[in-house]
């Protein structure tokens, strides 16, 4: 039993967070906010020069073949920093789906040029409806001859703005129970246009992306046909719990920033952490924080460990982390007072990269009910002595 | 990071759950009972775990530790009785006890052939413990000199039952509160003292109000230095926060088994309550709070199998655990409407004593009033969180009427 992070964890750690505090200052962090793409070139191809990119793609792709522990250390310390980026689009969703679709020539195809930071990627999933499921997906697929042509509409699109492909998810089969399939689609296919969100957190770009009679060949399925969400479902999974070191992350830097503040700021001659009232707010915080960090690292080893608990601790991370993170970012601003209103303090940059996650991958409503799921279908397990657990549906 | 039990910890866990298996405790209504458990539980190898081996103990690996206490839990197994003696009192004395007193008490805890209770809280002194007032003064007797103690202690848990206590008792009043308070060890058998079970909200009296009226301890039953008690209560308090917060959760597991079993059956507008959506969100909370709490016992167990000890942030886990039973039974009471308020009458099918959940007292409606207690006792909520922002963040003290030079506060 060891909940320590390993050396080399600890030194990939100190690492992201070293090139995070040089890079993505809250000076540099307000220059990409006003910028049109939203994020910096230049520490794009440093990270990847770290292997940042990489850091979860098999070595025989030209990663680091390492697994969700250190996804999400890097993750933690790019929430603490917001750092905007399409590393999350691009890593945990887009190379995410093609490793979990797991074919060979697209893995040759893709994952290279993602680890080396050539490749820019994202997911289309989201549509209209509000749900994490299948049965959402209304976008149509039709095949014609060898090619399929895809129409719809995908919401939220992670930086889809500055993305070379795009990974999208649509119907070819009408079942509520699966009947999608995954395309990989370059950002500059004929029918394919953008509009450009602006989000509250402006570390994070979306747009919604249409699709106008996109034609695709047939190579560009990426896992099986009717079968899409053999993919989406684990990388969702994942993604629920990267999110969720994004979410500590920024929370994490906001608790940090409040500490420090109640040691310094004084009203009624003291300073305001001396008052009950504030020192119990920032005790709240470290609660929330610590519970988080707990949740977030045992969900992130249960995925690399193969755990039968992982579905469980991924669903109890994110819907944990979802309101931890709000709570503790909320309760910054308000031990900071009227500052942490102002536009020009740093704390809504964390506060707004928190609430970013929050309903994405679903929100803690969803992973409450899957958690419940889970153990329900555990206790029917042990009873019955088979092993079925429900998929990432609600 | 590896948050497997290794096989060696799964042969072992096996052998305790065959063991439990094996021993059904029976009826446990007497002390006398009671105590025989305690004793079959130490014969198995089951108490003391921790303890060095010089002393009766195991020196069990922490792991091992939390596997019996987990086990105990799933299996609804009473622990032993002399709870306050293994956990603090015990190793109190192993640190700090003279020879004398450790040969004297120390195996006979283990073996629940003395039950000790503990004397600390005060009528006046909940959070503020320091501010205590029972005093023991040092006076001469033809035989020799002894120890006189004249106040009240309050919260009290197994007094009734106890043969000795550890007492906290101002031995010098004039100097600033922390530094005026002695350690004793008293002989709960002897007319100067008196112990009245207390009547607390659920009806019943897990504690016990304890009168001392020329009460006496002989000098050699002092733990420590004269004025040192308070830095050995401390340490004490040290002990008590962290606990074992995987049988914790292995019985909040249970409870959450039964729970759903009783929302099959409970219905709402002719659904079972555990098809209506807003019981269900009310569930998963219960789950997703219950396996964070797994975690940090994991974190908590990581620690202490490196050989270290968990500090102030044990008070993290402590405010954790117990303010989230309050919020549980709360969510409890939600979905079981007026059924969760029954302390008699309550259909068997809906009941949470029904078989293997432990105690006949063991009624929603008594977790629901007993939970009200954990944000309360062994520091409050508000005392943690103290000692969170203090010592853990590091923010200032708040100033304090009390931190005044000696000679200018009142007797």
């Amino acid at each position: 039993m060891d909940f320590d992070f390993t050396q080399e964890q600890v030194m990939l750690r100190d690492l992201t967070r070293e090139f995070m505090t040089r890079e993505s200052t809250p000076r540099a962090v307000r220059t990409l906010m006003e910028d049109e793409r939203g994020f910096s070139d230049a520490t794009w191809q440093q990270l990847a020069e770290m292997g940042l990119q990489g850091v979860n793609i098999d070595a025989g792709y030209g990663g680091q073949g390492l697994g969700m522990i250190e996804l999400a250390l890097v993750l933690d310390e790019m929430g603490r920093a917001a750092y905007p980026s399409p590393y999350f689009a691009t890593v945990v969703l887009a190379a995410g789906a093609i490793a979990a679709g797991g074919q060979a020539t697209q893995m040759a195809r893709y994952l290279p040029d993602i680890a080396a930071g050539r490749t820019k990627a994202t997911l289309a999933l989201i549509e209209s409806a509000l749900s994490w499921t299948p049965a959402m997906v209304d976008m149509q697929a039709q095949r014609r001859g060898s090619e399929f042509v895809l129409s719809g509409v995908k919401r939220f699109v992670p930086f889809a703005h500055v993305a070379d492909l795009i990974l999208v998810v649509a119907r070819t089969s009408a079942s509520d129970s699966d009947g999608t399939t995954v395309f990989a689609v370059p950002s500059d296919a004929s029918g394919l246009s953008q509009k450009l969100n602006v989000e509250m957190d402006r570390t994070n770009r979306t747009s919604t992306v249409s699709f106008e009679g996109v034609v695709v060949p047939a190579d560009a399925v990426v896992g099986e046909v009717d079968h899409g969400w053999r993919v989406i479902g684990p990388v969702l999974e994942r993604a629920a719990v990267c999110a969720a070191a994004e979410m500590l992350g920024a929370a994490r830097r906001c608790m940090d920033m409040s500490v420090e503040y109640a040691k310094v700021r004084q009203q009624f001659g003291q300073p305001i952490g001396m008052f009950q009232a504030i020192k119990h707010a920032c005790s709240d915080m470290l609660l929330e924080v610590e519970n988080s960090h707990g949740a977030t690292y045992y969900a992130a080893w249960a995925l690399d460990a193969g755990s039968t608990e992982a579905s469980l601790a991924a669903s109890s991370a994110k819907s944990y982390v979802g309101d931890a993170s709000r709570k503790v970012c909320g309760s910054s601003i308000q031990v900071h007072g009227g500052i942490g209103f102002t536009w020009e303090y740093d704390l809504h940059l964390y506060f707004k990269r928190a609430k970013h996650f929050e309903p994405l991958y679903g929100d803690a409503d969803f992973h409450r009910e899957r958690a419940l799921q889970l153990v329900l279908a555990r206790a029917a397990a042990d009873e019955s002595r088979s092993q079925a657990a429900p998929a990432l549906t609600s | 990071m590896d948050l497997n039990y290794s096989a060696e910890d799964e042969r072992f866990r096996l052998r305790v759950r065959q063991w439990i298996a094996e021993h059904p405790p029976g009826a446990l209504g007497s002390v006398a009972q009671k105590k025989a458990w305690q004793r079959t539980l130490y014969d198995a190898g089951y108490v003391g775990m921790g303890w060095p081996r010089e002393y009766g103990g195991q020196d069990a690996r922490p792991m091992e530790q939390a596997i019996v206490a987990e086990e105990m839990a799933r299996g609804d197994v009473p622990g032993a009785v002399n709870s306050l003696a293994l956990g603090l009192i015990g190793p109190t004395l192993i640190v700090h006890g003279t020879d004398e007193q450790k040969q004297r008490y120390v195996k006979r805890m283990l073996t629940a052939e003395d039950i000790w209770c503990q004397l600390y809280s005060e009528p006046d002194s909940g959070s503020d413990l320091a501010s205590l007032k029972t005093r023991a003064v040092l006076e001469a007797f033809e035989d020799g000199n002894r120890w006189v103690i004249n106040g009240q202690k309050v919260w009290t848990s197994l007094g009734p039952i106890a043969d000795y206590g550890v007492l906290l008792a101002r031995t010098d009043p004039s100097v600033p509160k922390h530094q005026g308070i002695s350690y004793f060890i008293l002989d709960m058998h002897q007319p100067g003292v008196e112990v009245r079970p207390l009547k607390q909200i659920t009806g019943s009296s897990e504690f016990a109000e304890v009168f001392f009226n020329n009460a006496v301890a002989q000098p050699e039953n002092i733990i420590g230095r004269e004025g040192q008690g308070w830095e050995l209560a401390q340490t004490t308090l040290g002990f008590e926060r962290g606990g074992s917060l995987l049988a914790r959760v292995t019985r909040h597991q249970a409870n959450m088994r039964r729970l759903v079993e009783v929302t099959q059956t409970l219905s709402r507008d002719s659904v079972p309550v555990l098809e209506d959506p807003v019981a269900r969100q009310k569930l998963g909370r219960m789950v997703v709070e219950v396996e964070v709490l797994r975690y940090a016992g994991f974190r908590i167990l990581s620690k202490l199998e490196q050989g270290k000890r968990p500090g102030s942030e044990s008070s993290i886990d402590k405010l954790y655990y117990s303010e989230m039973d309050k919020r549980h039974q709360e969510l409890i009471q939600d979905v079981l409407g007026p059924y969760g308020q029954l302390e008699r009458g309550l259909p068997d099918e809906l009941s949470l004593n029904s078989s293997t959940l432990r105690g006949d007292d063991a009624t929603w409606a008594y977790n629901f009033l007993w939970a009200r207690a954990g944000t309360i006792y062994a520091g409050s909520s508000e005392i943690q969180k103290n000692i969170i922002g203090e010592r853990v963040l590091r923010l200032p003290r708040e100033p304090r009427a009390d931190r005044v030079p000696a000679g200018n506060r009142e007797g």
